[in-house]
């Protein structure tokens, strides 16, 4: 029915017009040290209105979602969009037409979380949280949280686009604070995913998640810290999919490559090792329920796999309509707006590494003196590709074999020069960072994933 | 839109946020709360965006909300919605009230009294009815000479730069009386980008700042630009700094970024009631060197975060948090107080409005005591306050060789302790640099850090 008043009203406005309707409903649950320090139930709705008048854009939000207000935020952002026009003369502007959608997608376990009673969920949370206190006498805290978001949108152009859809996308994780002789220690697992609840607990990170996460923080209570240096490393998914979205995937923005990001004019360069296929997808590949799964985009444009790096050559940047018009090529479906009053910006959705033919064993057996890193902690990274990500913990391998727990590390390094280190890829493979979000001005939900990759990278070591 | 409009506008929306609230608290009391509390919001946005040196985006935002925060049996649940409407209202206070059922129970949930928490009169320097009236075409003439600043030199790659104009509204209330309101007006600016020469890129850079009166905002903004200028084209042609442990020069960014987290993380009453400080004991005692003096002003202009009232309803005002060194108070709100036996310090949401104060050498002596000095502008690392452990990458730093900058560094990795740092405090400069109008820092000189550059 929004769907309905929203076309209306399009075809009725002069000049183009998108109208999104978005409705977030959100339950967040943190219970820590025996209490609960967030239950809260969130709502926001609205429509946003973008405007194209003479090459300038305008934006306008209502969150009274009747006819006689989204008419209103339409004139504004008319009006807007004129201003700005006259102001600053008039800019050519193309919209890409791409495949504009017409679907309405209702995604799996949407229907499951809208049901579930919210006392159900949060008694599970307190009941893990319990749990987790009890799982070791060295336990400090034990933090859970769980946090939900249903997604419904309708999405209206007034050049054909059509479209709503409704997605759930739960996130659970748990956090473990050891403690010995004044020492203490982290352990930190978690999952997020496009789907319901059943789906949610399927999600390989939470197997047994109350005694792995607690082990994890008992055992490194007695780990030392890696040593510094440029290190043979095997990055775990999650941190294959850190590196894929904060160093390669931030600088593949079509608007930042625009800016004079490290990939402008590299695309057909070499900038990895020919075993590296890079992608961002909202399309299920690989393996399911990645939380950026999305039909279409906030431009209403159908998404699809975008191959970034193909066997080490630069093949894409990530697209809004307009970049892709400028750049002669079709959208890639990137145009993401977090809630109903932001505007849609160039954003990844899932950005992963394609898996290869090694095995991790074989790989791990290959390495005389290096680390397993496993666990992505906060990361940054830079126009110019350095980045700096934080880990969970390192396993020593010495002579093909693991054979020490060390304390996190941090990997630093230039994404394309470390890429091109790449010497085994392997077949093993996960979506990993669904608890993540990403930051451009606004926050976006995203996944990130891949295989073990083998490379050299640098490890920050303690002080010297 | 006419001069005074946009003011009355707001006026009439926090009219009816106001109403609505009384309702809310009415509805939970009804509904079977034993105490409840609202939050309310209400601001009218004007922004303007150039993106790769061009105009391209104008906005305008009208934006409200509500958040209801209920008790019941010891237990809280809380619901939030950006609805004025009466139904929709009542069921987010049922959400609440259902959350809270299923909640654990915690003797220590507690609301303000008006005995803590008495009216407080608004700042009067948050709001200026000129600003309010800044009007779009106005906004993109300041703007466009700032640009014109900003792209002189073709090396900038200016990525993003964005001005906003904001007047808001918020206000809560609870069961118990508590009432308290604010008004404010907001110009704000930011600058994101970085230099580009041939086939080299810096990294990226950032620099804004706010004004909450419409007097003087050009000049500001224009010293912000020439600063941002500086920084990026200061960042080409970088070298690696040599690895060394000893002194390293912080900037007033990575003051902020390294030691007021460190602080506020040990002084937090919430870290104290978690027996996650190690200045749980500290109150009146050494911590740090006595070259250190950190104190939140809240009532002071020069700040952003500047209030009238925490987030409890409880009155803000000035503290000392280290004086000389010694840790003056923890910072508590109403429950990390009663949990641990204290009275609120008015931090609910706080700190507000950070200051260090400044010491007593030049920057230029500082720089020329050492023959190798790096002076780091941001950190890209990890940190980990309970141990005060910190590792990562010196962003926009800059090498001084006996006093002389030798250029910008790249690919250098800094490592130290906190609490090392904290006692060898070598220097304080007698300049410090407000930073994006969150808090205000001047250089502060350290030993003891490992430098890993080539």
């Amino acid at each position: 029915m929004m769907k309905d008043m929203l076309a209306q009203l399009a075809a009725g406005s002069a000049g183009f017009v998108e109208l999104r309707y978005h409705k977030r409903t959100s339950n967040s649950f943190v219970a820590k040290k025996g209490r609960v320090d967030v239950a809260n139930h969130s709502l926001t709705v609205g429509v946003g209105v973008r405007a194209l008048v003479d090459g300038a854009w305008g934006f306008a939000a209502t969150a009274d979602t009747s006819k006689a207000a989204v008419q209103r935020a339409i004139a504004e952002a008319q009006r807007m969009a004129g201003a700005l026009a006259k102001a600053r003369g008039k800019r050519n502007v193309t919209l890409g037409r791409g495949k504009l959608s017409r679907a309405d997608v209702t995604g799996e376990g949407f229907q499951e979380l809208r049901d579930m009673a919210i006392a159900d969920k949060l008694g599970q949370v307190v009941a893990y949280e319990q749990q987790l206190a009890k799982a070791s006498g060295r336990m400090h805290t034990a933090r859970c949280r769980y946090n939900e978001v249903l997604e419904e949108k309708s999405i209206v152009t007034s050049d054909g686009a059509s479209c709503s859809l409704s997605i759930a996308q739960p996130e659970f994780s748990l956090t473990a604070i050891a403690e010995k002789d004044g020492e203490r220690a982290t352990g930190n697992l978690g999952a997020g995913v496009n789907g319901g609840w059943k789906c949610l607990f399927r999600h390989p990170t939470l197997d047994n998640v109350v005694e792995e996460t607690a082990k994890i923080a008992v055992d490194l209570l007695d780990a030392k810290y890696p040593e510094g240096g440029q290190k043979t490393v095997i990055l775990a998914p999650s941190v294959v999919g850190l590196l894929c979205h904060e160093a390669v995937g931030h600088t593949v923005e079509a608007d930042f490559v625009k800016s004079g990001s490290i990939a402008q004019g590299m695309i057909g360069q070499r900038v990895a090792s020919d075993l590296v296929t890079m992608a961002d997808s909202g399309r299920e590949t690989i393996a399911g329920y990645a939380v950026g799964n999305l039909p279409f985009d906030d431009e209403g444009i159908e998404t699809e796999n975008t191959v970034i790096i193909k066997n080490g050559i630069l093949n894409s940047y990530l697209h809004n309509r307009e970049s892709a018009a400028e750049f002669g090529v079709a959208p890639t479906g990137n145009a993401r707006a977090w809630l109903f009053n932001d505007e849609p910006l160039i954003r990844m959705r899932n950005t992963y590494l394609m898996p290869g033919t090694s095995a991790l064993a074989q790989m791990i057996a290959e390495v005389e003196d290096g680390y397993l890193v496993e666990g992505a902690g906060g990361g940054q990274a830079d126009s110019n590709g350095e980045f700096m990500f934080g880990t969970g913990y390192v396993w020593r391998i010495t002579n093909g074999k693991k054979v020490e727990l060390l304390r996190e590390a941090t990997l630093s390094g230039i994404a394309f020069d470390v890429l091109k280190t790449v010497d085994a890829v392997s077949k093993e493979f996960r979506w990993d960072l669904g608890t993540g979000y990403c930051g451009k001005g606004q926050a976006a939900k995203v996944d990130a994933g891949g295989p073990y990759v083998r490379c050299k990278i640098t490890v920050g070591g303690r002080q010297a | 839109m006419s001069k005074g409009q946009t003011s009355e506008n707001l006026g009439k929306l926090s009219d009816s946020l106001s109403r609505i609230a009384e309702k809310a608290l009415a509805m939970a009391k009804e509904m079977g709360a034993d105490e409840a509390k609202v939050a309310t919001s209400a601001s009218f946005q004007k922004r303007l965006v150039v993106e790769n040196k061009e105009f391209t985006l104008a906005n305008s935002l009208e934006s409200r909300g509500l958040a209801i925060l209920v008790h019941k049996d010891k237990k809280k649940g809380s619901a939030s919605l950006n609805s004025v409407d009466e139904g929709a209202v009542r069921q987010a206070v049922a959400d609440a009230l259902a959350l809270a059922k299923y909640s654990v129970p915690d003797e220590n949930l507690t609301l303000a009294r008006p005995d803590v928490a008495p009216k407080t009169a608004s700042l009067p320097f948050m709001y200026d009815e000129p600003l309010a009236d800044f009007d779009l075409e106005e906004m993109q003439g300041m703007m466009a000479e700032t640009l014109a600043r900003l792209t002189r030199d073709k090396r900038v790659a200016l990525d993003r730069y964005e001005m906003a104009a904001d007047i808001s509204w918020h206000g809560m209330g609870n069961s118990h009386g508590v009432r308290q309101t604010e008004r404010q007006s907001l110009a704000t600016w930011s600058f994101f980008g970085m230099a580009r020469d041939g086939d080299e890129v810096t990294g990226f850079d950032y620099d804004g700042s706010f004004s909450f009166g419409k007097s003087g905002l050009a000049a500001k903004k224009m010293e912000g630009a020439e600063a941002f200028t500086r920084k990026i084209l200061g960042a080409l042609k970088p070298r690696q700094a040599p690895s060394y442990k000893g002194a390293v020069l912080f900037s007033p960014r990575a003051v902020q970024e390294l030691l007021f987290g460190m602080i506020l993380y040990h002084a937090g009453g919430r870290q104290v009631m978690d027996g996650k400080s190690r200045w749980d004991k500290s109150v009146g005692q050494k911590v740090s060197s006595d070259k250190l003096t950190l104190d939140d002003r809240p009532h002071d202009p020069r700040f952003a975060g500047a209030t009238a009232f925490d987030g409890d309803g409880v009155p803000t005002k000035p503290t000392s948090i280290l004086k000389a060194g010694v840790l003056g108070l923890h910072l508590h709100d109403l429950y990390s107080a009663k949990k641990t036996g204290n009275k609120t310090s008015g931090h609910s949401g706080g700190p507000f409005a950070l200051e260090l104060a400044t010491g007593k050498d030049s920057l230029a002596s500082i720089l020329g005591a050492h023959d190798t000095l790096l002076m780091v502008d941001r950190f890209s690392g990890n940190s980990d306050p309970i141990k005060g452990d910190f590792s990562g990458v010196a962003k926009s730093s800059r090498l001084y060789l006996k006093g002389q900058d030798a250029g910008g560094v790249t690919e250098t990795m800094i490592a130290g302790n906190f609490f090392d740092l904290a006692q060898r405090v070598l220097a304080v400069s007698d300049v410090a640099e407000n930073i994006s109008g969150s808090c205000s820092a001047p250089y502060v000189l350290v030993d003891g850090i490992s430098v890993t550059g080539n």
